[in-house]
Order: structure tokens, then C-alpha cells, then sequence
């Protein structure tokens, strides 16, 4: 199957054939490989795993910030994300740091406000960023 | 832009746009990376728009457009 994979400023992947790609939809996860059914769904913050054709199937990570996920009746997919990055460019500690900050702000800021929507937005991008590296933020 | 009575999303309800949404997510991951990656991708925090309109085949004003709803 073919893979578009871009971002604002940058292509990561166009044309490019891949065995599978399994994308954190906002419905759950789920892995598109050739001849899926046609598909649009908007992605949440998680990990993009690209399994190649070749290099014995490996498995290529990125976390993205969200975005969305087309799957054509081609079995092109098309992955558009603000921002993504490679999994090992994460930074444990200023995650777990971001996190509490965001938790911390939350709980301070007035309901329904947008102080506590960018509050929460922080923290379930923190919180994914976490499960992807390992760690679990409470 | 008015905000619906009931709000699908607490970002939609607190009265954001997906594109605010989006781009706040963005930048929660930019500020979580390690150096060197995080200079980089932090240069990508800055954008801004310019409107004109078109007339007779003539580009208008060019305006400077504060925020993207």
C-alpha cells in the first residue's frame, strides 16, 4: 500500500510502499494495510507505527499531535499531522515535568474556561506522550 | 463565531477552534523534545497569515490576519 505522510513543513513519506500502517484514530486504534476499506477519521495525539516492506517488516515510530488519516479506495492512505516526532526526541522528564504544570493549572483554572481547555489539551498530549515512551502520568 | 449550545468537545465548549485545538496539541509535543530537535521544531511555532483580495485579475491590500478561527 502507499503512503503519504506530511506535515506543515515537511514530507516525510510520499508514494512511499509500505506493508502497514497502524494509525491512533480518535475511535480507537487500528492498522491499515492494502485493500482496506476506505476510511477518514481524525487522529489524537499518539503513535504512528509504518511497517516497511522491506528491512524484515521493520517497524518505524513517530508520536504525532494530531491530525488526520485518509484511506483511499487505491489503498493510498494519506497522513496529514501538525507535528510529529520520533519517539527517542521525547524527553522524559520535561514530560512528566509539562505534565504536573498542566495538572496543576487545571485544577486552578475556572471551568470552562479556555486557561483550563489549553490546561487539559497539555495534559492528554503529555499524558500520550508518556504512554509512548513508558511512562505513566496519573 | 458563536459557540453551540452543546459542545461536542471541551476545547469546542471553552470556545476553540479544531485549528487552536490542534495547534495547542502541537506545541505540548514541541516543548517536550530534546535539544537539538526542540530548537528546530520550535522554529515552527511562529506562522502568520496575509489576506488579499483579488479584482479584475489585481491582487488588493495585502492584511495582515491576527488569528485563523
Amino acid at each position: 500500500m502507499t503512503l503519504n505522510f506530511s506535515l506543515p513543513h515537511e514530507t516525510i513519506y510520499a508514494g512511499a510502499e509500505v506493508s502497514q500502517v497502524i494509525i491512533p484514530g480518535e475511535a480507537g486504534e487500528y492498522g491499515v494495510t492494502v485493500n482496506h476499506v476506505p476510511i477518514i477519521s481524525q487522529l489524537q495525539p499518539g503513535v504512528l507505527q509504518i511497517i516497511h516492506e522491506d528491512g524484515g517488516g521493520e517497524t518505524e515510530k513517530y508520536f504525532v499531535a494530531g491530525g488526520y488519516a485518509l484511506t483511499h479506495e487505491n489503498s493510498v492512505t494519506d497522513v496529514t499531522c501538525p507535528e510529529a516526532v520520533k519517539l527517542d526526541d521525547i524527553d522524559p522528564d520535561a514530560v512528566s515535568k509539562n505534565y504536573d504544570t498542566a495538572k496543576t493549572a487545571h485544577a486552578s483554572a475556572e471551568l470552562g474556561s479556555l486557561a483550563q481547555a489549553e490546561a487539559q489539551i497539555e495534559m492528554e498530549t503529555n499524558k500520550a506522550m508518556g504512554a509512548a515512551i513508558g511512562l505513566t502520568l496519573a | 463565531m458563536s459557540t453551540a449550545k452543546t459542545a461536542s468537545t471541551f476545547w469546542r465548549a471553552a470556545g476553540m477552534s479544531y485549528l487552536q485545538y490542534l495547534n495547542k496539541s502541537a506545541s505540548t509535543v514541541r516543548m517536550a523534545l530534546k535539544e537539538p530537535a526542540k530548537r528546530k521544531a520550535l522554529t515552527y511555532e511562529k506562522f502568520g497569515y496575509q489576506k488579499a483580495v483579488w479584482k479584475d485579475g489585481v491582487q488588493g491590500e495585502k492584511v495582515v490576519v491576527g488569528i485563523v478561527q
